[in-house]
């Protein structure tokens, strides 16, 4: 079974999910893990898919002409066997919020501290809040820690981060509980 | 004694309502040992309950003794039949998942403190206050003997800081 992802992204309004799903469904194709959300004015959906028998770009013809017709971007990626597998993440969960007066570089200064040390960002969301005259960033954080790196260990390096781009950051351990 | 496998979703018996038990007798027992058995087993579990296990009647045992978040604050192992919260209060979130809903976690909000009353294994009724961990635990397993999994619980969406509000 080949999987594929896909991208779709366009000005938000009701009947996207429908229009998409309704075009998946009729191919025959699975939707296994997918995320979709609004950013700005626009609806964004990311979807893992497979076909049992469709295994190029080319297989999917004109399917999704109707949704780049209603102004909608898609984007289809074939996956290479396996790609649809995560890889085991093991470690310690944790959630770093980091928040300021928007300025350029916050995301890559934080990104770059923990892609040093290898800690795995499995989500990232960032949103612009305030007024326009007072703009305010906000980024949530998901990451796993790896073996050797504690929660303790990042707050340093983001005291660091905090102190030279004037920002609010703050790390934590998410409970996350087996019951 | 005996450790038993635990049943997955979509096994239909996670989500059926279970049977009162009456008398404590001999296969209640046995029970009862199986899912301590079983929660030992699995080294990190704080929690089995009957139909995990593949019996549908109203037995749980809980013990967060050796769990960092309820390690300060528990009353040791638990076994329970036929536990009913009779009051709760207080409300605490943990990123919850489940050994029957496997590779899938997600914020759950459950009472914080809980007055709890069930038969032991000796018969004895018993009424209890819990709090913190181990009351997550044992709201988390008496769900299960109601047919209801973590996944009928999730009360945001990992991003649920960026949900917008409307007012």
């Amino acid at each position: 079974m080949s999987h594929f992802a896909l991208t779709i992204i366009g000005r938000d309004r009701p009947g996207i999910v429908s229009e998409v799903t309704e075009i998946l469904f009729r191919l025959g194709c699975n939707i296994a893990d997918s995320s979709c959300s609004i950013l700005g004015g626009q609806f964004a959906m990311l979807l893992i898919i497979s076909h049992p028998e469709i295994s190029t770009r080319e297989d999917f013809g004109d399917a999704f002409a109707p949704l780049e017709e209603s102004n909608l971007s898609v984007l289809l990626r074939v996956l290479r066997p396996g790609g649809e597998k995560r890889s085991e993440i093991g470690g310690e969960l944790c959630m770093i919020s980091v928040y300021g007066s928007d300025k350029p570089g916050i995301v890559y200064q934080v990104a770059k501290e923990l892609g040093e040390r290898q800690v795995n960002i499995t989500d990232l969301n960032t949103k612009l809040i305030g007024s326009e005259q007072r703009p305010v960033y906000v980024m949530m954080i998901e990451a796993v820690l790896p073996a050797g790196v504690t929660v303790e260990t990042l707050e340093q390096v983001m005291t660091r981060i905090k102190n030279e781009m004037q920002v609010d950051i703050s790390v934590r351990p998410i409970d996350a509980v087996e019951l | 004694m005996a450790v038993r496998s635990i049943l997955v979703y979509p096994d239909p018996i996670l989500k059926q309502v279970c049977q009162p038990i009456e008398d404590i007798d001999a296969a209640v027992d046995a029970l009862l040992q199986d899912l301590i058995d079983t929660m030992r087993d699995s080294g990190h579990s704080v929690g089995v309950a009957a139909p995990q296990i593949g019996v549908n009647r109203r037995a749980v045992v809980v013990d967060v003794s050796h769990s960092k978040f309820g390690r300060d604050n528990n009353h040791g192992l638990l076994t329970m039949v036929n536990p009913v919260i009779l009051e709760q209060d207080g409300r605490k979130t943990f990123r919850e998942g489940c050994m029957s809903v496997p590779d899938y976690t997600g914020n759950v909000t459950r009472a914080e403190n809980i007055l709890l009353q069930f038969t032991d294994r000796n018969s004895e009724e018993r009424v209890l206050r819990c709090s913190g961990f181990e009351a997550v635990a044992i709201q988390h397993e008496i769900d299960h003997l109601d047919g209801l999994l973590f996944l009928d619980r999730v009360s945001s969406l990992k991003t649920d800081v960026f949900r917008r509000k409307n007012y």
